[in-house]
Parts: structure tokens; C-alpha cells; sequence
């Protein structure tokens, strides 16, 4: 099960290589491979939540010799939220026609890279995977081919090539210090090493899912990329692409590196309330919905961290639950922002106030798990950054929607309304978000079960 | 007009590269080397043909050069199924033929084992993605003016 759900879209992009993207019925049938590919996930998450995680090891070897797939809830969960992000901004993609050959085969490649990298349970396999959906996101962010496309690109390339090449050397050093690229193992070597070795390794790896999330001091990339890739692209990048870095930071630092993460608490707070505060100014300041989004990104991501740095069990679930419905609001936002025409401008608003976090929104509960969590903690310091972030990201929500919803439509867009399709996924979408604020049990509960699987891994 | 010298060179290793490279493939099991190495060893033979002979003549004295990236996907698609294979048939992937402990039927010297399949595809992906990356940069060249 575990196989097929990374097989599925690995095997349909090397025959859609083969194949012209930009040809109507090849875009559907890479729609029906991530659908295929998405269902197995969902499939798979749902055995996961009843029965308990479940492990597959490559070619029946004994574990430790052979390659580990592993699902629990932390990787179930982000898992079939990448595939249904990239599921849906593909059936945009293909809607609105595809102008480039390889588009349809990328995406999947995109899937099979994040959907091996959330299942694995090999720190070199993380890697592998890794680095291809890396490869796969650099060739799509060409996307569109203008100047302004590669440009963003080259430097999206260059920047993360830096990062793969740090996380790299944390996993060498991994390696060297362990002995072992399994994740238990590692977890259980490490708890024993002294931590002024391992501090080292945890900065390393802490540095590399920064440049992936685009942290404060990592940011710089970000604006360009996301405002400059057309915006099926942007979405992809921030509704699946960078769960990997909020994965990447639960995974490694609260499951691996546990002592680590206690010992660099408050930096990951004054990082988190940095990213917060300069995001959401970046943001207020900024005109273009693109560019908006973008310094969006880099403040919401602070709450992922923030949230870390709060620790336990609480706050664990609260970083899950908030990294969860952040890419969901991502997603929906920016395959909406040049959407034009009935009912697009009501989706944008659920997706605004999804990220300020009013409710009926799924927001209302990624920020109110954070509210609970630094409240149990008596963070003062928290919970002040969650009032400050949550009314700047307010007002510039609000101000994109004033100028760009509220103006007659002929101001905006020349060409009158969007597909009706392509409007409908923007809708399904926006639906999807409040019934996860109207019902939010299952997302709090697989929250708690991710957060139990990174605790019980020591 | 390019150095005769390295033309001769170029000329002299391109079959015995290729040999050696085979032979690196094929012999992994038993001894050192794998499709990675072996597909490496195969495209730097052929890079140096690029190099002498410029990709235009390299390409008409070499046939089927130009389709190779065609071969990458292809390897590719092979190494996949080697590894999906098993799984339909109710097996972890990647479980080999035959299994540990047995000994697999032998061909001279070669042992056939289904990890060569694998490899088989390795070697086909590097080998297209060097040749196709490179082939793509010396037309890119080109158009820019550049000597090819």
C-alpha cells in the first residue's frame, strides 16, 4: 500500500514524459494519475488513523539493512494534504491549458518526491526524495518561460541547492555521529550522545528547512519566487512544497533531536516572532496580491515555529494542525487570485479569513490550537506575537480583497470572467476550508496522533 | 579546426570505454562496480567524443547518440517496474530474484540475478541525462553564437 501510493504517480510521470503535455487529454490523464495517486494516500491515512502506523521494508531484509517506508500520522497527514494540493492546481493548470510539454509530468514527479519523502523512514531516503521534488519544483518554477519566471528560478535554484547541500552534510554528520540512517535509530543513538555534538547537526538541519520554509533570516528568495511564478506554480510551491519544510522541522527537530529543540526553545521563538513581524509589515506595505502572499508566507510559517518552541504535546499539535491549514489557505489563495467573476471573490474571502483566523474557518482552529497551547504554557510572549500577527495579516488580507474584489470587474480583469471549472475548484476549495472549521474533529485529531507519533518515537 | 591529437585519442578509447563500462555493469555482483559507475564510465567515454569531434560530427559518427535521453526514460521506466514488480506479486518491493541463499543460475562467468535488470536501468538514466544534458547545452551554445 505504502509502495503504490509513491509507485502510482512515479510510474505515470515517466510515461507522461513520453507524452505532449499540452495536449487536452494528456493534462486529464495526469489529473486521473494524481487522483489515483491521491486516493491511494487517503486510503492509506485512514488505515493509519484506525490500525496504527504501518512499515514496509524494501526487498524483505531485515530492518536496519534494508530501506524503510514507514506511515504514521505526522507523514499520513502531510502527505495527502501535498497530493490534494497538487491534485487540485494541476486540474487548474490543465483547465486553463497547459503551454508547456513536461508541466503534466513534473507536477507528478513533484507527487512521487513529497509523498516518498513524507512516508520514508530513512534519513537518506528523506534526502533522495528530497531532491526530487527539489528538481522537480525548480523546472516547474520556469513555468511560463518569461525572464521574469527564470529569473525566479535561477535564484530559487541556487538558494535551495544550498540548502540541500547543508541538510546533506547534517545527514553525513548524522551518519558519522549514529552509525545509522534510520530514523528510530537515530532518534535512540542520539538521546544518548552528548548534545554539544549533536547541537551542531540540529543548526544544520534547522538552517536547511529554513531556506525551505523561508524563515526570517532565510527569506530573501521567497518574494521574488512566489510573486514572480505564475500562480498554479505559487501554489504548488506554497501549498505542497513547503510542507516540507514544516515537516522537515517536526520530524527531524521534535522527533529526532528532541533535547536539541528544548535546549534552542527560545531561538526558535525569537526566529518564529521575527518571520511573524516581518512578514505581516512586508506584507501590509506591499500592492500586488502576488507580493502580499508571498511576506504572508514568511509570517504564517513563524507560527510553525512558534509553536515548536512551546513544546509538549500541546504544542506539537498545534504546529501540526497550523502547518496543516496554512497550506490549505495558501493553496486556495493563490489559485485564486486571478480567478475573475461570481462567487471567486467570496472564495478569496474565506481563504483571508482562513489565514486571519476568524471562524467559521479552518484557520479559527490552527490559531486557536496555538492560543490553547501557548496559554498552557503561560508564554506571555506568545500569545502577544498571536495578537500582533493576527491583526496585521488583518489588514492586508483585507486591503488585497478591497482593491482587487471590490473594484468593477472591468477594472481588473479585460477578459470578464474565468472557466467556469476553474472557478468551481476555487469554490470546493474555499467549501473545503470552512467544513474544516464548522467540523474540526478530524483535523485535532490527527493533530494529537501526529503529535503522539513524534513523542513516542523516543 | 580541432587538434588531431585528441581526435586519434578519442577514436582509440571510444570502444574499450564502452567495453569496460559493460563489463563494469554487468560484473557489480560479484565484483566492484554498479550502473551507476558503469553508466558514468559510458558517458564520459562519449563526452570526450563530444569534446574532439564537436556534437554535430560526434552525433553523425555515432548513430543513435541524439536519441539517448529517449533511453533515460526508458531505463528509468525499467528500474521501476524491477522494483514494482514484487510488490504486485505480493512482495516487499525491491525483493530480488533469487533470494539470498540461493545460488543464481550462471552464464560463464555472469551470474543472472534480477538486480541487474535494475542496474540495467540505472546505467540507461545516468548515460541519457549526461549525453541529453550535455547535447542540449552544445546546441544551446550554438544558437548563442558560441563555437559549438
Amino acid at each position: 500500500m505504502i509502495a503504490l501510493a509513491v509507485g502510482i504517480p512515479w510510474v505515470a510521470a515517466v510515461a507522461l514524459l513520453f507524452l505532449d503535455g499540452r495536449r487536452r487529454w494528456v493534462g486529464w490523464l495526469a489529473v486521473t494519475a494524481a487522483a489515483a495517486g491521491f486516493g491511494t494516500v487517503a486510503a492509506l491515512a485512514a488505515l493509519v488513523v484506525v490500525d496504527g502506523p504501518r512499515e514496509v521494508v524494501a526487498g524483505g531484509w531485515p530492518p536496519g539493512v534494508g530501506i524503510v517506508l514507514r506511515a504514521d500520522a505526522l507523514g499520513v497527514a502531510f502527505a495527502v494534504l501535498s497530493s490534494g494540493v497538487l491534485l487540485v492546481a494541476l486540474a487548474q493548470q490543465v483547465i486553463a491549458g497547459v503551454r508547456s510539454r513536461t508541466f503534466p509530468a513534473l507536477v507528478l514527479f513533484l507527487a512521487t518526491g513529497l509523498t516518498g519523502l513524507f512516508l520514508t523512514g530513512d534519513v537518506f531516503n528523506f534526502y533522495v526524495f528530497f531532491e526530487l521534488s527539489m528538481i522537480a519544483a525548480y523546472v516547474l518554477t520556469t513555468y511560463g518561460g518569461r525572464a521574469r519566471q527564470t529569473g525566479g528560478a535561477f535564484i530559487f535554484a541556487v538558494v535551495n541547492l544550498l540548502g540541500s547541500f547543508i541538510f546533506l552534510i547534517a545527514v553525513a554528520a548524522i551518519y558519522h555521529v549514529t552509525g545509522t540512517l534510520e530514523m528510530r535509530a537515530v532518534a535512540d543513538q542520539l538521546a544518548v550522545v552528548e548534545p554539544s555534538t549533536v547541537i551542531l547537526i540540529a543548526v544544520a538541519l534547522f538552517v536547511a528547512f529554513g531556506v525551505k520554509l523561508g524563515l526570517f533570516p532565510f527569506h530573501f528568495w521567497l518574494p521574488v519566487v512566489y510573486a514572480g511564478a505564475r500562480p498554479t506554480v505559487a501554489a504548488i510551491l506554497g501549498g505542497a512544497l513547503a510542507n516540507i519544510g514544516s515537516y522537515g522541522v517536526l520530524r527531524f527537530g521534535a522527533g529526532l533531536l528532541p533535547r536539541e529543540l528544548e535546549l534552542g526553545a527560545v531561538a526558535l521563538l525569537v526566529i518564529g516572532g521575527a518571520s511573524i513581524v516581518y512578514g505581516s509589515l512586508q506584507a501590509v506595505s506591499r500592492r500586488t496580491a502576488p507580493e502580499v502572499l508571498a511576506y504572508s508566507s514568511i509570517g504564517q510559517v513563524g507560527y510553525v515555529l512558534v509553536a515548536l518552541s512551546v513544546g509538549g504535546r500541546a504544542g506539537l499539535a498545534a504546529a501540526v494542525v497550523f502547518a496543516l491549514v496554512n497550506s490549505l489557505n495558501k493553496a486556495l489563495l493563490f489559485l485564486t487570485v486571478e480567478l475573475r467573476g461570481w462567487l471567486v471573490g467570496a472564495a478569496f474571502a474565506v481563504g483571508a479569513l482562513s489565514v486571519t483566523g476568524v471562524p467559521p474557518s479552518a484557520g479559527f482552529f490552527g490559531k486557536a490550537a496555538l492560543f490553547r497551547a501557548g496559554l498552557d504554557a503561560g508564554d506571555v510572549a506568545v500569545v502577544v506575537l498571536l495578537f500582533l500577527g493576527g491583526a496585521l495579516s488583518f489588514v492586508y488580507m483585507f486591503q488585497i480583497y478591497q482593491r482587487d474584489h471590490w473594484r468593477p470587474a472591468s477594472a481588473t480583469a479585460p477578459g470578464g470572467s474565468s472557466p467556469l471549472a476553474a472557478r468551481a475548484i476555487a469554490i470546493g476549495l474555499a467549501m473545503l476550508v470552512i467544513a474544516l472549521g464548522v467540523w474540526p474533529e478530524p483535523l485535532i485529531s490527527i493533530g494529537e496522533d501526529a503529535a503522539s507519533a513524534l513523542l513516542g518515537g523516543r | 579546426m580541432r587538434p588531431t591529437l585528441s581526435q586519434a585519442v578519442a577514436r582509440l578509447i571510444l570502444l574499450p570505454g564502452l567495453a569496460i563500462s559493460i563489463a563494469t555493469l554487468v560484473k557489480g555482483y560479484g565484483d566492484a562496480g554498479d550502473g551507476f559507475a558503469a553508466g558514468v564510465i559510458a558517458a564520459l567515454t562519449l563526452l570526450v567524443q563530444y569534446v574532439a569531434f564537436g556534437y554535430r560530427e560526434a552525433e553523425r559518427r555515432i548513430p543513435g547518440l541524439r536519441r539517448l535521453p529517449v533511453a533515460a526514460v526508458a531505463g528509468l521506466a525499467r528500474a521501476l517496474a524491477v522494483a514494482l514488480v514484487p510488490a504486485a506479486r505480493g512482495d516487499a518491493i525491491l525483493t530480488h530474484w533469487p533470494p539470498p541463499g540461493d545460488s543464481p543460475v550462471r552464464l560463464g562467468t555472469l551470474e543472472l540475478v534480477s538486480a541487474v535488470l535494475f542496474d540495467v536501468g540505472v546505467f540507461l538514466v545516468v548515460l541519457g541525462v549526461v549525453t541529453g544534458a550535455v547535447g542540449a547545452i552544445a546546441r544551446a551554445a550554438e544558437r548563442a553564437g558560441g563555437r559549438a
